[in-house]
């Protein structure tokens, strides 16, 4: 029940909303599907799919870069259609670090303020002070081809936070970045859109470590849909579908198809487990298990049975990408192991770690959630 | 052999190349040509019509470059070539209707007549190349001046345009080398009071002029563009004009 | 949601183009068919009167025919000669850069005083050429008198004048192409020529016939080399049809028959720009496939 108070204040007010937005065009068909969301303010989205889900297209029919076939986008209650790109008050930070070439680091942060109508001494202030924050008050007279990559997405970044719209758009700012920035900048991030409280702030991404990391809430996008949202943690231990499992996962998820009877899970070559009691009140038939990389355990004997098919050492550990007669299987493992391929290797599947999923991908069971 | 033969075609061509201009050269400093006619001729007149017209054409040429133009059946490579097409005009087609077009105006014999008539010629080039030009830059930058708060007008003129200046430089000397030159409307539109270089001297040529006058004008008139042609060396080592040709 | 701002920046260009070359040419249209000249101005209406005397008009039809001639042998004389230099300038000989900017030169001249100059080296008895010639021992020509000669100097001039842009178009073309094809026929042993026939030239086809595209357009113009040096002669030996109609229609002024003369040379200098334009397309379109 809302305060007087509440229903006053103005930011429970200013929400973005999507209502049945599609686009299709003729060379790739359909990019956007039937989107119908409500982003809050003072929140952190995160858009999450593979490379061609609609991410970026989601994000360009919000800022009015891409036409939007039927639905409508309405902000604080104002139809966009009305609204031309640059009346929407939308700041866009792109993966290509974009930024005036011909200015220097400090006109170019001061150039969207004096739009905005500020003076020029309070646009410069504020310019400095937003430069300040990312970090590149000794480049202020700096042209962008003279900057790091790093740098020059901090200054897209500063002239983007400056403003202060009410709607902040990021795509995969970091992709471009390596490694070690990408962490830092990851945390940075964080901490600065905390302190956005009247923003929607949207960020895309393909990687689901960060999506966990920086996330309020989590939007999975496949094929133009929205597939799946709720926060990280829901997210992550229920996926609502294999399709949402191979997304969120990373390393990726093991899916195996299988059919239950007589009590167990039977393999498609055969091995067979018994079935945990999650699963216990399922009808028999055929079914696809999932299970996490860091789930699967190599065994002596017992098991499956499989052949090793490719080795990946990534930081402290090693995946394993096994081929078994049931299937592909990946595991990970701790620490760095001498394993080669083309060894034999024997994997358990812990039933209690077992997703389940119906043949058309939807969630069952999930080993940490409660079940369906 | 081959080198021989190479080396005489190279040696060959590049005299054949000087020659002319050699001959000039001597020429004007044949007795009783210390005059340099060049002098009464005010170069002015030559560049300020190939200046207006570049200015006019470069929207055209913009719009062309961002926007898709769904006008009923046409599109975008149509009307370029619609634009671009007009080269194939010969001069005198038109001459005939401008003489008598400008002749009603009272713009006969004027700086603006002149100005005006030669822009036509200068369209299908400069829109030729400054979409190629165009074409080359990022979207993402009007888009970004878009969403701060640009209209498209505002985005062109803060943003692109500043960073069109190699482009705008080229095709600038274009329009001033087709201003500068242009004997053809030139010769029809004007008479006593506005003279270009080419109209002037050929004048000259007509009455019995003694050559070494009419050499030293040549020379004069000349050494401006040839600069240009060092300015053009420059652009093609570096690989600007890459773009531009095709 | 752009509203109208795409229309407004193709506007200008719109508004000169339909005031620079649209009106005047439904202007000229219309004035083939009345008798504007010197004594009587103003749009009278005679019918196909000025169509019919153009069919008769041999001079008119000459200067096409040798319009025709002039233009192919021009460009394909520039064409030979731009990609040969083309290809020293571009990695072939030492001091690239300084013979670039020599062969850039003609190209940057005024045509127009250009072909005074020539014209002096041209004429007969105190012009430089035929010195040169009798100094060789060969006989002096008469080239600016005798109808066969002229049209070889009018050809030189417009050689020496404009195979520079072949030059520079080519040279820009060349030096834009990708490595990896002429390092895969080194590492196959193929010989320069070889080189040249299979690699270089065919990838070199899209920018050769926009070049000489190019210069045809501009070929079937040719008015600034004839009107200074022989102002058509000797006689009409080397009139073009666009002096051919300045003469005609601004120094006569018949202005209706000129107009008429004038609006033939378009729809003929279209129609065969056009054909020409569509037979290279269409050879340069791969085979099979």
């Amino acid at each position: 029940m809302e305060t007087l108070a509440e229903q006053f204040d103005e930011r429970y007010q200013v929400s973005l909303i999507l209502k049945n937005v599609s686009v299709t065009t003729e060379k790739d068909g359909v990019i956007l599907d039937d989107i119908s969301f409500e982003f809050k303010p003072g929140r952190i989205y995160i858009l999450i799919g593979r490379t061609t889900s609609g991410k970026t297209s989601l994000m360009r029919a919000i800022a009015g870069l891409l036409p939007i076939d039927s639905g409508e986008i309405t902000m604080n209650g104002v139809d966009f259609d009305e609204k031309p790109i640059w009346e929407r008050d939308v700041a866009v930070v792109y993966q290509q670090f974009i930024n005036y070439p011909n200015k220097t680091v400090l006109q170019n942060v001061e150039f969207p303020l004096l739009r905005k109508g500020l003076k020029k001494s309070e646009a410069r202030e504020v310019a400095l002070a937003s430069i300040n924050k990312v970090g590149l008050s000794d480049y202020l007279d700096r042209k962008p081809s003279q900057l790091s990559g790093g740098q020059q997405q901090r200054v897209a970044l500063a002239r983007s936070l400056s403003r202060k719209s009410h709607i902040m758009l990021l795509d995969e700012p970091l992709m471009n970045l390596d490694y070690k920035l990408r962490e830092q900048l990851r945390v940075e991030f964080k901490e600065i859109f905390n302190s956005q409280k009247d923003a929607v702030t949207i960020y895309a991404t393909t990687e689901p470590p960060e999506a966990l990391i920086l996330g309020a809430e989590i939007l999975v996008m496949h094929e133009g849909r929205i597939v799946q949202y709720g926060s990280p943690t829901e997210v992550y231990e229920q996926p609502q579908s294999t399709t949402v499992a191979r997304v969120i996962s990373d390393p990726p998820m093991s899916i195996l198809p299988v059919s239950i009877s007589a009590g167990e899970i039977r393999f498609s070559d055969g091995y067979s487990q018994p079935i945990p009691a999650k699963m216990k009140n399922f009808k028999e038939g055929r079914y696809e298990v999932g299970i996490r990389a860091n789930d699967i355990v190599s065994a002596k004997s017992g098991g499956e049975k499989g052949t090793i098919s490719l080795v990946e050492v990534s930081g402290s550990e090693t995946l394993v990408y096994v081929d078994t007669p049931a299937g592909e299987v990946v595991l990970q493992m701790e620490g760095i192991h001498d394993v080669k391929v083309g060894e034999s290797i024997s994997v358990e599947l812990p039933s209690n770690r077992l997703f389940l999923f119906e043949t058309n991908g939807a969630l069952c069971v999930s080993p940490d959630g409660a079940g369906e | 052999m081959y080198k021989v033969l190479k080396a005489t075609f190279i040696t060959i061509w590049s005299l054949f190349v000087l020659f002319p201009i050699m001959w000039a050269i001597t020429t004007s400093f044949k007795p009783e040509s210390a005059v340099v006619n060049g002098a009464t001729f005010i170069p002015f007149l030559e560049f300020q019509p190939s200046l207006i017209g570049w200015k006019a054409i470069l929207p055209g040429a913009y719009g062309l470059s961002r926007f898709t133009y769904g006008w009923k059946n046409y599109s975008n490579a149509d009307i370029i070539f619609f634009f671009v097409s007009q080269r194939i005009m010969p001069p005198v087609v038109l001459a005939i209707p401008f003489f008598l077009l400008l002749k009603e105006l009272k713009l006969l014999d004027t700086h603006l007549g002149l100005i005006l008539v030669l822009t036509s010629g200068l369209m299908p080039i400069v829109v030729w190349l400054m979409v190629d030009f165009f074409n080359a830059l990022p979207r993402e930058i009007d888009e970004m001046a878009m969403l701060e708060g640009c209209n498209p007008i505002q985005a062109f003129f803060r943003t692109i345009l500043p960073l069109s200046k190699p482009g705008l430089t080229v095709a600038g000397m274009f329009c001033v080398i087709f201003g500068w030159n242009d004997v053809f409307f030139a010769l029809t539109l004007t008479a006593t009071k506005v003279l270009t270089l080419p109209v002037a001297v050929i004048a000259l040529n007509g009455t019995v002029t003694p050559y070494w006058i009419l050499a030293a004008s040549t020379v004069f008139s000349i050494i401006p563009l040839v600069g240009l042609a060092f300015v053009i060396e420059r652009f093609l080592s570096r690989g600007n004009l890459g773009g531009a040709v095709r | 949601m752009k509203k109208g701002y795409p229309r407004f920046f193709l506007l200008p260009g719109l508004i000169l183009l339909i005031a620079i070359i649209i009106f005047p040419l439904l202007f000229t249209i219309r004035v083939t068919f009345s008798s504007w000249n010197v004594s009587q101005t103003g749009l009278n209406f005679i019918g196909g009167e000025n169509w019919a005397e153009m069919a008769r008009d041999t001079r008119y039809w000459g200067s096409m025919l040798r319009l025709f001639y002039l233009s192919f042998l021009t460009v394909a004389i520039q064409y030979a000669l731009g990609f040969a230099i083309a290809l020293f300038a571009w990695k072939g000989i030492a001091a690239r850069r300084f013979f670039r900017v020599l062969w850039l030169i003609p190209m940057m001249t005024t045509p127009s005083l250009m072909a005074i100059i020539w014209r002096s080296i041209f004429t007969e008895d105190i012009g430089a050429l035929n010195g040169l010639l009798s100094r060789v021992g060969l006989n002096p020509v008469n080239w600016l008198t005798e109808s066969g000669p002229a049209n070889i100097a009018i050809t030189i001039v417009e050689v020496w004048q404009w195979t520079p842009f072949m030059f520079l178009i080519l040279l820009a073309g060349l030096l834009s192409l990708p490595k990896e094809p002429f390092m895969a026929a080194a590492i196959d042993g193929a010989s320069a020529w070889k080189t040249f026939a299979r690699v270089t030239f065919p990838m070199m086809a899209p920018i050769s016939i926009g070049a000489i595209m190019i210069r045809l357009i501009d070929a079937s113009k040719i008015f600034d080399s004839v009107f200074t040096m022989t102002r058509g002669g000797p006689g009409n030996a080397t009139e073009t049809p666009a002096a051919y109609i300045f003469q005609r229609s601004l120094q006569d002024f018949q202005i209706a028959y000129g107009s008429t003369l004038a609006l033939m040379y378009l729809i003929l200098a279209i129609l065969t720009l056009t054909i020409i334009g569509k037979v290279f397309a269409r050879l340069s379109k791969p085979r099979g496939i």
